[in-house]
Formats: C-alpha cells, structure tokens, sequence
C-alpha cells in the first residue's frame, strides 16, 4: 500500500505529467482538426462528455497541487538542513553532493567564504553560507497561478451552465428561477474607462414590496441569484402591423430584432405569406447613437418572394402608407441579450493572471540581480559531506565551492 | 534529365539524413547503411501503390501526415529533451537502453527512409509520372548516396559529436524542407491556416469563457489589437513559433545540460580541464540543431515562395444578353475542357464579378467565383493538380473545386448545354458582392 502511494505521490508530483497531459490534449486537437472546422469547440464538447479526458483533464490540477506540495517540502527541508538542524539530508535538495575524505575544521572557510560576499552561519559540526535571496517565492506564486489556472479551465469546462435571457424595458427581468422585478430602464452612453468604448446599465425594480432594485453592468459583469449577467448583443423589440393589397386582414406581432448597431439588417417572415421584412435601424449621422437617445427610425425593404415591393423609413411610432401596403411601428424597445452563467472557474482564471504577473515581478529582478547561492559543509551522521546549490549564476558558484573544497583538504593536517 | 535535376534537393537532403543518422547511432554506421536505404526502398514503394490505388489527394495526405507526424514526434522528443536537461546523467533508464540499441538504430533509419522515399517518389509523379526504370535508378541513387554519406561519416573528426534529438531535428527538418518542394506535401501553408483558425477560435473561447464583452462594447484601437489575432498574420508568426520552437529547444536542452561534477577533483586545473572539454563538446553539439533551424528556414523560405508557376490567364471580359445571361461557348477562344482555369470578368454598371470554369479531373465543368467566403478574394491560381488562394496560400485539390466550404471557390449556379455554360449575371453579382461585402473584415495586408 505504502509503495503504491508512493508511486501515485510520483507520478501527481512529477513535473512531467501536465506536459504530457498537455500534450494528449495537443494530439486531440490536431486529430479532430483532421475532421472538423472548429476543431476546438469540437474538443471542449468531446472533452466534457468523455469521462476519461475529464479526467485527463483534472490530473491537470492535481498535478499543480502536487508540484506546491512537493517544491514546498523540498524548501523547507533545504532551509532546515542549511539551518544546521539535526537530521540527514535527503538526496536532491542540493545540485552537488561531495564526500569529503575526513574530518575538517569549518572556522578558516567561513571566514574564506566571507571574503567572497557569501553570509555564513558555523554550528556545532556545520558551515552554511549563502548569498542572494531566494527566488522561491516566486516560484511558489508561479505554481499557485498554475495551479488557479488549471483549476479554472477544468472547472470553467465541465461546471459551466449557460442559460439565455432577452431582457427587454418595461418586462420582467427574465430570470432563470422566474421571480423579478421588471426592467425599468436600460441605457447605452459612452464609456469612460481605457478598454470599453459604451456603457450599459440595466436597471431592475426590486421583485416584491420593500425589495431594493438592482443595477447591471457590462464588465466586470455583475452577479444575479449566483450567476453572471452577460450581457451579448443588443437589440430592438419592435412591435408592427403589416397589412398589403393581398393581405387586407393585416398582421402584427412583436418582434425581437437583433438590428444593433444601426446598418445591421433583420428578416422577419411574415407568416402565411410570401413577404418578408428586412429591418435595420437608421444612422442619425450626427454621430448620435439612436439607441442611447431612444429616438429610432427604422429601414424597411419589403419583399415579395425575391421581389422588392416597397422600401422606405419610418420613424418608431410612426406609419408607411403607399401602394396599398401599410406598416407602421406603434411601439418599440431597447433590449439586451443576455446570458446568466455559473462558472466558478473565471474568478480562478483572472486570479491565475495576476499571481502571473506577480510571479514574473518577483522572480524576474531575483534572478537577474541577486539569484540565491548555498553550501552546506557539515559533519553528521553520514560523515562529513558538502553540497551545493545555486538558482543562477551556477558556475560562479561551483568556483567557490570547489576552492572552498580545496581549501578545506589542503587545511587537513598531512597524513602520517 | 530534367526529372533527374528536379530530384537534387531531395537526394541532397537524403545525404545528409544518412550521415546525421550515422554520426548520431555512432558504432551502428552499418546498421544506419542498410536500413536507410531499406526504408527509402520501401516508401517508393509504398507511395507509388498509393498513387495507383487512392484517388486524388489523399495519397499526398497520407505523405504529408507522415511528415508532420515525423514534427510532432520532435515537439515530443525537444520537451523531454528539455525536461531531462536538468537532470544530472547517472545510470541509463531502460528508455535510454532502448534508444541506444542496434535494433533502434535500425528502426529509426529505416523509419527516416520511408518518407524520405516517398517524398522523392511524390517528385517524379508529380513531374512526370513515375516509371519503373526511373524509380529503379532513383533507388540506386538512394542507396548509392546512402553509402557515400556513411563513407563520408567515417572522416568526420570524432569530436564532431550529435545528441539523439539533435540528429532527429535535423532528419525532420530534412524532410520537410524536402517535402516543401512539393506543393501538395508543404506543411507551412496548412500549418499557418490551423494556427489562423485556432487563434480565431481561441480568442472567441476565451472572450465568453471569461464573460469579456463583445466588440461592439470595445474601443476600437483595442479592437484593432485583437483584431490582429484574426488577421493572416498571426497565422504566419503563430506558424512560425510552432515551426522553430522544438529545434530551439533541443539547442537549449543542450545548453542547458549540467556539466560533469567535478567537485571530488581537487586539482583545479584538471577540473578546469574537464569542464572546457564538456563546454566545447556542448558547443559543437548546439552545431546540428542550429543546421536544422537553417534549413527549417529553407522550407518556410520554399513555402512561402514556392518555385512554382501557376496559371493564372488574365480575366477575360465577357457580357451578358438582354436577359441577363452569360454564355461561354465550351469550345471557342479558350477551350473550357482542357482541365486549366478559365478567368472571366463581368461587369454591370458599377458592379463586377470575378469568376472562372474549369473542368475537373472527374470531367465535370464548374463554375466558381474567383474568391472564397473566407479569403480577401485575391483570387486563385492552378499548379500541380490543385488550386491554390492567393491571399491564404490554401491548396484546393482540383477534385473538390465546385464543392462550397472552407478556402474553396464558392460555386456558382449555372446551366450545362452541348454548347457551353450559360450562368444568370445577376446571381453571379450578387453572390460576389456577398462574398467580398462578408470577407472585407478579413485585414489588408495580403497580396
């Protein structure tokens, strides 16, 4: 049992196994690109259904977790051995372990190593010196971003649930569980921020008596009942009445026109007929955005079959008359498309970014400027040993240590 | 003779397989001489029953996934080479007992014959279809070059030393450069149009994954950054990366390797003597990769400006009757049942479109605009059995010209008669005016 859980130990705390998972991901992708357009839609989706590649998948994080658990153990047992704690040292904590031939006295080198800028810390049987500072740290931040962003790719990939939403003023917010306020106002201005050119608010009543209304936003996106509000595209809701020489009954219906920005044409069928609507929202050109200020006219071309029968513009609230074809807009909205997502990976996602970033901050001056170097001469019970270790600057490093070697057999008294 | 000359990077590259692959299993030259050629036999051969007995370009497909499987195998083996770097080298692990076999030896040379041998069997097809007295001397050549790369070897210095990745970049990189000579067995081209399609994807994934906003929400110099992602050239510089990133890191695996230890010496100079030999065997190790790169920038070089020309006539006006249609006789100024692709260009009032016949190796007549859905339409031009879009540099075999999707040539509607095709001039406006109004947000930059 014990070795089996030491071989599991080896393979989650192996720096070779996201990599390789990686890599099985890397051979899907190209496999499925063999086969389809969008190769990496078709592997997310396969990638969820599939409990093997789920898995797959999550060995991805449980490897990072491995790597902190394993990298931490080994820094804690370097800083109790360079401590000049009691105990053995295990095998890999330093890059060189030497031998030495017999007992040696560490006063004369300590004050050697001095000489040469490294700090120096002489117990009972041990010499530690050291010099630079330990870039650790930032390594430990690196394996946690990982870490966060693995877990939030897996996470984000297979607890994701999306549900759509039109929300349109004047109606119910459309809430998954169905109790809401309703929507009292959207508005579109400018945005004022680096990144987001418009900014969108959504205000909602509040659902009963006493209940405080709530505000949504575009980014960072706000949260409703535990999902994200997402907002998509936006949009018209339109109701019109249509009537033609052939269609005297006329016809009306609300309709939702995803017609934003204006230009962007809709169709809309009118059922039962050959006709067919093509709607798009008129550009001001005054540089006004007919969505923020409300006042919308509309484009039509009015089609029967391939034929073009009428076309023209009419304001919202206003009527189209001629030739026997009459279409008037009584009443129109703004909308939002939304999406409300649960996703518990994209917070571990943007965190993942920033520890990242941190990462980078810390370990990149470390290891440029003053990269941590270490030797350890002691005299324990596996006789008396010297190793050394170095996070840069490595064969500046192995000179020391190896006049400090020889300094240390030549200080030996001759043999007799 | 012409065939012959044609064949002279191919056969240089296979040189200089056989004694990267003869330097690299040092002590196995023998094993490396017979199996190479072996192999080389052996993928002639397996490429010429391709040929005779799978239609169109699936052969070339088969050739080409053997190669890109052949650079998928290096990412693998530059990774771990890079992971092992790290590791101070103690007793061989039973992989490395494997690789250094003579059995491995042979496999691997004999694996690095078969496409070699394909790739140069594809050449004479290509060119001028492959008889079995050529394919007889082409194998004589190959076994013949084969041996004097092994003779070549024995006089190399013996410091010349090649690491087991180093000597696999350059048999890759060999190959594909080999490969790259060959419209329809280049790997850039198609490389850089998966990156482009992966970068496009990516962005769109993590844009909803992380609930970002749509464009129309952006600012615009924003939008002009991201925008690059979905550009050509993220395809080229993306391609680029993944074409030169597995040699890189061999050459810095190599770097990167501990030098001995030498802390139990207690004599500095022979420590110091020691650690300038490892230093100078590390350099000369580093030459390979860095020959590879070279030559990985060869075949990007051959990829990007193929020696080939393609036929391209210049569009030839043609207008329609009073009721809107287009005729073109099947056989008048330009034979429309000589396989080649006839350009036209129509135009109405201000409108024009762009399009072309030809008939496909199936001895179907097609009508095509001379743009894709996808493509700026910089339009097409025909070489080797395939067309290929000048703005992405995507091969279309000519057998699925007239099938919509992807890079190909939207087709056209249009009535076959005994005297030619007749097309309606308004649908043809229209589908151009669509498709150039739905590729216009692909970015300049283009031919």
């Amino acid at each position: 049992m014990k070795r089996m859980l030491s071989a599991v130990w080896g393979v989650l705390s192996s720096r070779a196994l996201a990599p390789l998972a990686i890599g099985c991901f890397l051979l899907l992708y190209i496999g499925t690109a063999f086969f389809t357009e969008d190769a990496l839609i078709a592997l997310m989706d396969f990638t969820r259904s599939s409990a093997i590649l789920t898995v797959l998948l999550f060995l991805l994080p449980l490897g990072s977790a491995g790597r902190i658990a394993a990298e931490t153990g080994s820094y804690l047992k370097r800083r109790r051995a360079l401590a000049g704690k009691a105990g053995g040292v295990p095998a890999g904590l330093f890059d060189e372990t030497v031998e030495l031939s017999a007992a040696s006295s560490f006063a004369e080198l300590q004050g050697r190593l001095e000489a040469v800028g490294y700090r120096t810390r002489l117990t009972d049987g041990a010499l530690t010196a050291w010099r630079g500072v330990s870039g650790f740290p930032g390594r430990f931040l690196y394996l946690c971003a990982t870490f966060c962003l693995f877990a939030g790719i897996f996470i984000s990939l297979t607890a994701r649930t999306s549900i759509r939403g039109t929300v349109i003023e004047g109606e119910r917010f459309p809430v998954p569980s169905g109790e809401s306020g309703s929507v009292e106002r959207i508005a579109l201005g400018k945005g004022t921020g680096l990144f987001l050119s418009k900014k969108l608010s959504i205000e909602v009543a509040g659902s009963g008596p006493g209940a405080v209304g709530e505000k949504f936003g575009l980014y960072p996106p706000s949260r409703y009942q535990g999902s994200y509000v997402y907002p998509r595209y936006l949009g018209v809701g339109l109701f019109y009445r249509f009537a033609a020489p052939d269609l005297p009954a006329g016809y009306e219906t609300h309709s939702i026109l995803s017609i934003y920005p204006p230009g962007k044409e809709a169709a809309e069928e009118v059922p039962g007929s050959p006709y067919q609507l093509m709607l798009s929202m008129e550009d001001p050109g005054d540089g006004s955005d007919p969505y923020a200020t409300g006042r919308m006219v509309f484009l039509f071309k009015l089609l029967k079959g391939k034929d073009v029968v009428a076309t023209g513009r009419v304001p919202s609230g206003g009527e189209y008359n001629q030739g026997g074809y009459r279409l008037s807009f009584p009443d129109s909205r703004r909308l939002v498309i939304i999406d409300f997502i649960q996703d518990y990976g994209v917070i571990l996602i943007w965190t993942s970014a920033l520890l990242f970033f941190a990462a980078a901050c810390l370990w990149l001056p470390i290891r440029v400027l003053s990269p941590r170097r270490e030797m350890l001469f002691r005299v324990g019970p596996e006789g008396e040993r010297a190793w050394s270790r170095a996070e840069g600057r490595n064969r500046a490093q192995a000179s020391v240590f190896h006049e400090a070697l020889d300094a240390l057999e030549s200080a030996r008294p001759a043999a007799t | 003779m012409m065939v012959a000359a044609k064949l002279i990077p191919q056969l240089l590259c296979w040189a200089g397989m056989v004694l990267v692959l003869a330097r690299g299993f040092s002590g196995l030259r023998r094993v490396v001489a017979a199996a190479a050629p072996a192999g080389f036999a052996a993928g002639m051969a397996a490429a010429c029953v391709l040929f005779r007995f799978l239609q169109g370009d699936t052969s070339f497909g088969i050739i080409r996934g053997a190669v890109g499987g052949g650079f998928l195998l290096l990412w693998g083996a530059s990774v771990a080479a890079l992971y092992r770097s790290s590791v101070r080298g103690g007793e061989l692990s039973p992989v490395e007992r494997v690789l250094r076999s003579p059995a491995f030896a042979g496999f691997a040379a004999f694996a690095a014959g078969l496409p070699a041998g394909a790739i140069c069997a594809s050449r004479l097809s290509a060119s001028s279809g492959a008889s079995l007295v050529s394919l007889l001397l082409l194998a004589l050549s190959a076994a013949a070059l084969a041996w004097a790369a092994c003779a070549a070897e024995k006089r190399l210095p013996s410091q010349v030393t090649v690491s087991r990745t180093g000597s696999m970049a350059a048999v890759v990189s060999l190959l594909i450069f080999s490969s790259s000579y060959i419209l329809r067995l280049d790997l850039f081209g198609p490389l850089t149009m998966k990156v482009m399609k992966f970068a496009h994807d990516f962005v769109h994934q993590f844009m909803e994954s992380m609930l970002i906003p749509d464009h129309l929400f952006i600012r615009d110099y924003l939008w002009s950054y991201i925008g690059f992602l979905f550009g050509k050239e993220i395809g080229v510089w993306g391609g680029l990366f993944i074409w030169f990133t597995p040699v890189v890191l061999i050459a810095l695996a190599i770097g990167f390797e501990p030098l001995p230890s030498v802390a139990h010496i207690r004599r500095g100079a022979e420590r110091r003597k020691i650690l300038a030999a490892a230093l100078r065997q590390r350099r000369i190790r580093v030459v390979v990769p860095a020959l590879a790169l070279v030559v990985l920038v060869a075949a990007v070089y051959q990829s990007r400006f193929p020696s080939v020309e393609y036929w391209d006539p210049k569009p030839l006006p043609v207008a329609a009757d009073a009721s809107g249609e287009i005729f073109i006789p099947r056989k008048g100024e330009v034979d429309l049942e000589d396989g080649k692709l006839h350009k036209y260009l129509y135009k109405k009032g201000e409108l024009e479109a762009r399009f072309f016949v030809l008939m496909t190796p199936g001895g179907k007549l097609t009508v095509d605009l001379d743009a894709c859905a996808i493509c700026k339409p910089d339009g097409y031009g025909q070489a080797e059995g395939t067309v290929i879009c000048y703005y992405c540099k995507t091969l279309i075999p000519l057998e699925t010209v007239g099938k919509p999707g992807g890079c190909n040539p939207v087709p056209i509607p249009f009535t076959e008669k005994g005297d030619g095709v007749h097309i309606d001039g308004l649908t043809l406006i229209n589908n151009w005016g669509g498709t150039v109004q739905s590729t216009a947000r692909v970015k300049e930059g283009g031919k």
